[in-house]
């Protein structure tokens, strides 16, 4: 499932590769794939913004099935007892056979919608309200007790029988719950864009703790939890977009610390691994690892752009998207950069969409606040095979998918 | 407000004031326009070149659909076979400076050369299409003595205060000058490049940073009343005189 585990880790057991050697195969769809893959039995599977759920060959990269559903689906699907499960911007919830794709059984949610605000990030006309294009992720759903669990944009965490697909509870959030909830310890923790980080028991859906993050009431920039919690040791840890890291004790709800960015957003979720938080931060492009205990910093890198994976660790390397279209293999202990991949679309860089340092070429992009601007410039951003993906590593082989409509394999 | 300011900015950009000037006009002078070829998305360029009565070289820039108008160009070199220059107000990346043209002269109707910007280059052709329609620069004006002098102020953003202060300093040729600095949770000094007085209405702007400040002397009060306008966010500002500048005067 999402990052791996059901707490979230981001820690993977195959070590990844040193040296870039090859693209082993890349599988094209019909649209971004912003859907990080999960493997299961020799299987990857993944959605597609075509609106498709994939089952692929981990091998070869060949097709296995496809299962349309009404929307796009940048979540990642979740997999248990044979079953696949994921959530489509069609307001749907879907269980397929792994083995065949067909629909076990699907639940209607109170329906999908972006995050959004009058005058959102300062876009005019500031009385209009603005759906957010930065709202690129779908939760994606843990499966734990025999349940699975998922946010949705009517601002509901799902508990759902992972077999039948009947509702157990849900618990009404303020706003879109877009981040994915990760378990531990029979609870639930997970963020909403009402600004609370939330703990709930996994058996009955009430309310253990809520931890309330910043706010901005001016232009809802600096709001709300896009970033997935990881659960390591009793601790829980999350990115919000009020440009903080947070650790908080996952049994009592009271903050350990937190790590601010300055004014950069934290999206990415944060990998724990060896007493260190991984993490990395969007306008800023810093690519940061803190003490898990105390929070101070370990370690700090100037990327070259923004960043909304989340790494991954395997062995001594951790692996990063980075939205200019390129994947960043990172050394564990020193953060240096050790190989890095750039998708086809990063190196045509249409409409120069990238200086030729690869950062954001801002000036060709966001020149108007006014109608549908910024969400153009947006799209063109991502236009460059932007990597939302997080990275998955099996023996040895990297996945992940890109906006250039590939998932690709690396070794 | 903003009308009357508009007006004051109207008179201080004189459209198509070098276009008479030059009897003999050299091969460069006049409107272009063309395309440059940026891979996969050709972007519109329209220059607009002129000398004027000291023989100094001037222009403009509009890059249609990039919310370029009137860009003023700078570092202008002409010669005989071709032109260069920057383009000093606009596209600007931060690490690699302005966008920059070289192209040389076909004929006496056409260029071809390249563009540059954030380290990136294309082919570039011009075509003239007309008479120059050179768009000048606002520039500062002088303030009265109501307005110069230091002033301070507060402001509320998103529910934190901000302490602003701003000196106006006359300059002898260049009009005024401003130190505007904002403290918040950090202290700014916004770098404020035109300053304009029209009767009793101040206007200072930072394009740099994107803020500017609009207000009206109100004599009886002894302030100017006015707000500060940061991209689509306006929030209202009174700036009474500092007690330094009291101080020294009295």
């Amino acid at each position: 499932m999402f990052r791996g585990d059901a707490a979230h880790s981001g820690q993977y057991a195959s070590g990844a590769p040193r040296q870039f050697h090859r693209v082993k195969w890349k599988f094209p769809t019909g649209d971004r794939v912003v859907s990080s893959p999960v493997w299961h039995d020799k299987v990857l599977y993944f959605g597609g913004d075509d609106g498709n759920v994939y089952a692929v060959n981990a091998e070869t990269g060949h097709q296995l099935w496809k299962r349309t559903t009404g929307g796009p689906v940048p979540a990642t699907p979740a997999v248990a007892e044979g079953r696949v499960y994921v959530g489509s911007y069609d307001g749907k919830f879907y269980a397929l056979d792994a083995q065949t794709g067909a629909t076990l059984w699907k639940f209607d949610t109170g329906g999908e919608r972006r995050f959004e605000a009058k005058g959102l990030h300062g876009i005019q006309p500031r009385n209009q309200t603005i759906a957010d294009p930065f709202d690129v992720f779908l939760s994606s759903p843990v499966v734990a007790q025999g349940g699975v669990y998922f946010g949705s944009g009517d601002g509901n965490l799902y508990a759902l029988d992972a077999a039948t697909g009947e509702l157990r509870w849900k618990f009404q959030t303020g706003d879109v719950v877009h981040a994915s909830p990760a378990y531990a310890d029979g609870a639930l923790y997970f963020g909403s864009w009402d600004s609370y980080l939330y703990a709930l028991d996994a058996a009955t859906g009430h309310e253990r703790w809520r931890f309330k993050s910043g706010e901005d009431p001016l232009i809802h920039n600096q709001v709300g939890f896009q970033s997935s919690p990881a659960v390591v040791n009793g601790v829980v840890y999350t990115g919000c977009r009020d440009s903080n890291l947070y650790a908080i004790d996952a049994r009592t709800g009271k903050e350990k610390w937190r790590f601010s960015t300055g004014d950069s957003w934290v999206i990415s979720s944060p990998a724990v691994s060896g007493g260190k938080v991984f993490f990395a931060t969007s306008d800023s492009s810093l690519y940061l690892v803190v003490d898990a205990d105390t929070g101070k910093l370990v370690l700090q890198q100037q990327g070259k752009a923004y960043v909304f994976s989340s790494p991954s660790v395997a062995g001594d390397v951790v692996l990063l998207g980075v939205l200019n279209g390129t994947l960043e293999a990172r050394d564990l202990a020193s953060g240096a950069l050790l190989w890095e991949f750039q998708t086809d679309a990063s190196r045509r860089n249409l409409g120069w969409v990238l200086t030729s340092e690869r950062k954001f070429n801002s000036a060709l992009l966001y020149h108007s606040s006014w109608r549908e601007g910024p969400a153009i410039a947006a799209d063109r951003q991502f236009s460059v095979g932007s990597i939302f993906s997080s990275p998955l590593v099996v023996a040895g082989v990297v996945y992940f998918g890109s906006t250039d409509g590939n998932l690709y394999a690396i070794e | 407000m903003n009308a009357a300011l508009g007006r004051a900015n109207a008179l201080l950009v004189p459209l198509g004031f070098f276009v008479t000037l030059c009897h003999a006009a050299p091969q460069a002078q006049g409107r272009w326009e063309g395309e440059v070829q940026l891979p996969g998305a050709p972007m519109k360029l329209i220059v607009d070149l002129a000398q004027d009565e000291t023989s100094t070289w001037a222009g403009s820039a509009i890059v249609p659909g990039l919310g370029v108008k009137g860009a003023a160009l700078g570092d202008i070199v002409v010669t005989d076979s071709g032109v260069a220059f920057a383009l000093a107000g606009a596209l600007h990346a931060s690490a690699d400076g302005p966008p920059r043209v070289k192209a040389h002269l076909i004929d006496a109707d056409s260029m071809a050369g390249d563009f540059s910007q954030a380290g990136n280059t294309a082919a570039l052709t011009l075509n003239r299409t007309g008479p120059a329609q050179v768009e000048l620069a606002p520039r500062s004006t002088a303030v009265s003595h109501e307005f110069e002098g230091a002033w301070s102020g507060s402001f509320d953003f998103d529910g934190h205060p901000r302490q602003v202060t701003l000196t106006l300093i006359n300059r002898a040729q260049q009009g005024a000058s401003a130190e505007f600095v904002i403290v918040g949770k950090r202290t700014t000094q916004v770098p404020v490049d035109l300053v304009v007085q029209d009767k009793n209405f101040l206007k200072i702007e930072s394009h740099q940073n994107g803020i500017s400040f609009e207000g009206q002397w109100r004599a009886q009060a002894g302030e100017i009343q006015g707000s500060v306008q940061m991209g689509a966010l306006e929030v209202p500002l009174v700036l009474r005189r500092s007690v330094a500048t009291t101080d020294r005067k009295s």
